[in-house]
């Protein structure tokens, strides 16, 4: 704290200033628009459409969000989500972590040409429309497979990347040494490989659960029918289901539910979240 | 064991010499190195298998798509029949003449730079603001990150509301102008600035993250010695931390360039590509294509968008990295 003085050179008020100022920019910027999405949730239909930021003057807490739960579908979408992210982000945190590892030892061709395909599938978009009719083709179009199939494809290449670097740095000693004891590669992996990965693999954790917990161009043109719709779809459908325009009061409920998964978990585990994506291998 | 015996017994600066003498050592033994690369060999075939997932989910659900939308982009390609016949550049050309193609390629490269200005603007002086952790910063990072959480689809219908005619917005504004009631994502003009303004309040609080990630890994030394060599604040961030963020730089630049010209649910979830066309980006044309059972001409605006990523982002990689400079 003394050090830092020092190098700005500037008294303890020019600190307490800078939290004012911050605070200043931190209103309109992320409190005001969370805190409109609140209050208008708890409105009426006719009050909500005006959307402003006072308090309701007649609530109707639950009339809105029990609405969105029978009307909006929220608990199949729920279960869909979670249908999805669950297998989606474990896959590609397990299959990724196991390819970073060869890619990281080998001195094959043929694997460094496959490992600079995976690298290029960060920057490139996804091709959707060929996509949609490979899973067409074979079956799998419409329901949460053919999706979680198309996610994986499209989101492991990141992972591969960013623990294929990560793992180079590591010294290959603890391998050898755990092979020369008999372990085989699976336990070598297992035992050794993923728990020194664990902290670019929390971080990767946190992009791909985001990522995916969002994800609504995939689901658009991959997921067929209500029964399957993910929640982003849920509210989506939801929201264009109005005939007179959109009913913000039920909207901004479903809105609300929709995030609450995440923003649950970033609450119970921002610090690490923070940290890991400060000191993670974001930057490569 | 017999290691540690030896940092006992000797000096630990002696231990690790002789450490890095027996790898040199191994390293010269050439009959014996090559031994154990044939080896090494056999393991690798049982390594291949661990790749061999994550590669086949790419190759089918990436690369595969990739290749096959480059070449169905100059095909006849329909909903309607099974028959897919080359037509050369007739796509593209039939889409520039609906002007369906230029304007939402456009709209597409306006939209991406309003992003990538509003997320490294922003999230550059956060970044400059919160540099240092202690209990306060934290308060106020993790509250400017809350938008990264939402979905991008939230995030357009909040300020949607935020921004309606009869919203919060004009609302505030009408207190010094009586009875205004601008339609911000009515008019072409401003609609276009806002979704992307809109898409850079999403992602800014992540691009924070990773500035002050590169912010505290510059060499505090440096910045001391412009300190004493009496340099302005605004002359050492210029001259010396500036340019030392350019990994950085580097990497929130691409990836929000890339990642907002395949952007669609922003604008899904505020102007449908509205009022007209005036925000319909490739991916909105894309669809909308789609929806039309034209397979053949949605693929070539889906090329167009991997041209795009293609023609910015590698020599932007490129002259960016040339840019970086390590202390």
């Amino acid at each position: 704290m003394s050090n830092i003085t020092w190098v700005t050179g500037r008294p303890r008020l020019a600190g307490r200033v800078r939290y004012v100022v911050l605070a200043i920019v931190a209103i309109p910027w992320v409190v005001l628009p969370f805190w409109i999405l609140l209050v208008n949730s708890f409105k009426t239909e006719s009050e909500a459409s005006t959307p402003s930021v006072w308090l309701p003057q007649h609530w109707a807490v639950l009339d809105n969000f029990g609405t969105v739960i029978t009307q909006g579908q929220y608990f199949t979408g729920l279960r869909n989500s979670l249908l999805v992210a669950i297998p989606v982000v474990l896959g590609v945190l397990i299959l990724g972590s196991m390819a970073a590892w060869t890619f990281a030892r080998t001195s094959s061709r043929w694997l460094r040409g496959a490992y600079y395909v995976m690298a290029l599938s960060i920057v490139l978009p996804p091709a959707i429309v060929p996509t949609v009719v490979l899973l067409t083709r074979a079956g799998l179009t419409g329901s949460e497979l053919g999706y979680i199939l198309a996610l994986l494809g499209t989101r492991v290449g990141v992972i591969v990347f960013l623990t294929t670097g990560y793992i180079r740095a590591l010294p290959i000693d603890f391998e050898e040494a755990a092979q020369i004891d008999g372990a085989n590669r699976w336990q070598v992996y297992w035992h050794i490989i993923l728990p020194l990965l664990r902290p670019i693999l929390f971080t990767a954790a946190i992009m791909t659960v985001i990522n995916v917990w969002n994800d609504f161009l995939f689901a658009l043109y991959m997921i067929k029918g209500a029964a399957n719709a993910t929640l982003p779809l849920t509210l989506y459908n939801f929201a264009n289901a109005g005939q007179y325009g959109v009913r913000w009061n039920l909207v901004f409920a479903h809105v609300i539910l929709t995030s609450l998964p995440l923003l649950i978990a970033y609450i119970v585990l921002q610090k690490r979240i923070l940290s890991g994506l400060t000191e993670g291998g974001v930057t490569g | 064991m017999t290691l540690t015996k030896a940092d006992e017994s000797l000096p630990a600066g002696a231990a690790r010499d002789d450490r890095s003498h027996r790898r040199a050592a191994l390293k010269a033994a050439g009959p014996r190195g090559s031994a154990r690369r044939r080896r090494t060999g056999g393991r690798k075939t049982y390594r291949l298998w661990f790749a061999l997932p994550a590669i086949a989910l790419v190759a089918f659900f990436f690369a595969i798509p990739f290749v096959a939308n480059g070449i169905l982009s100059f095909t006849k390609w329909t909903g309607f029949s099974s028959v897919i016949r080359f037509t050369g550049f007739d796509n593209f050309t039939s889409l520039m003449s609906l002007g369906i193609l230029g304007h939402a390629t456009l709209v597409t490269v306006l939209f991406a730079l309003i992003t990538m200005v509003v997320q490294n603007v922003v999230g550059l002086s956060l970044a400059k603001a919160l540099q240092h952790t202690d209990r306060v910063n934290s308060v106020f990072r993790s509250l400017f990150f809350i938008p990264v959480l939402i979905s991008p689809l939230a995030a357009g219908y909040i300020w949607a509301a935020i921004l309606a005619p009869n919203g919060p917005l004009n609302g505030f504004i009408s207190l010094f102008v009586p009875g205004f009631d601008f339609s911000w994502l009515g008019q072409p003009s401003s609609a276009l600035l806002l979704v992307g303004f809109i898409d850079g309040w999403k992602w800014s609080g992540l691009v924070t993250l990773v500035y002050i990630a590169g912010l505290n890994s510059i060499n505090r030394s440096v910045v001391e010695a412009a300190v004493l060599d009496g340099a302005s604040g605004w002359r050492r961030f210029r001259s010396i931390e500036f340019p030392l963020l350019a990994p950085a730089f580097t990497f929130n630049t691409v990836l929000t360039l890339v990642g907002s010209f395949s952007a669609l649910d922003v604008i899904f979830a505020t102007t449908k590509g509205g009022p007209g066309d005036a925000t319909s980006v490739l991916n909105v044309a894309v669809f909308n294509q789609y929806g039309q059972g034209l397979f053949g001409t949605s693929s070539a605006l889906s090329f167009m968008i991997a041209l795009l990523v293609m023609i910015t982002a590698v020599p932007l990689i490129w002259w960016l990295r040339r840019r970086e400079v390590h202390a």
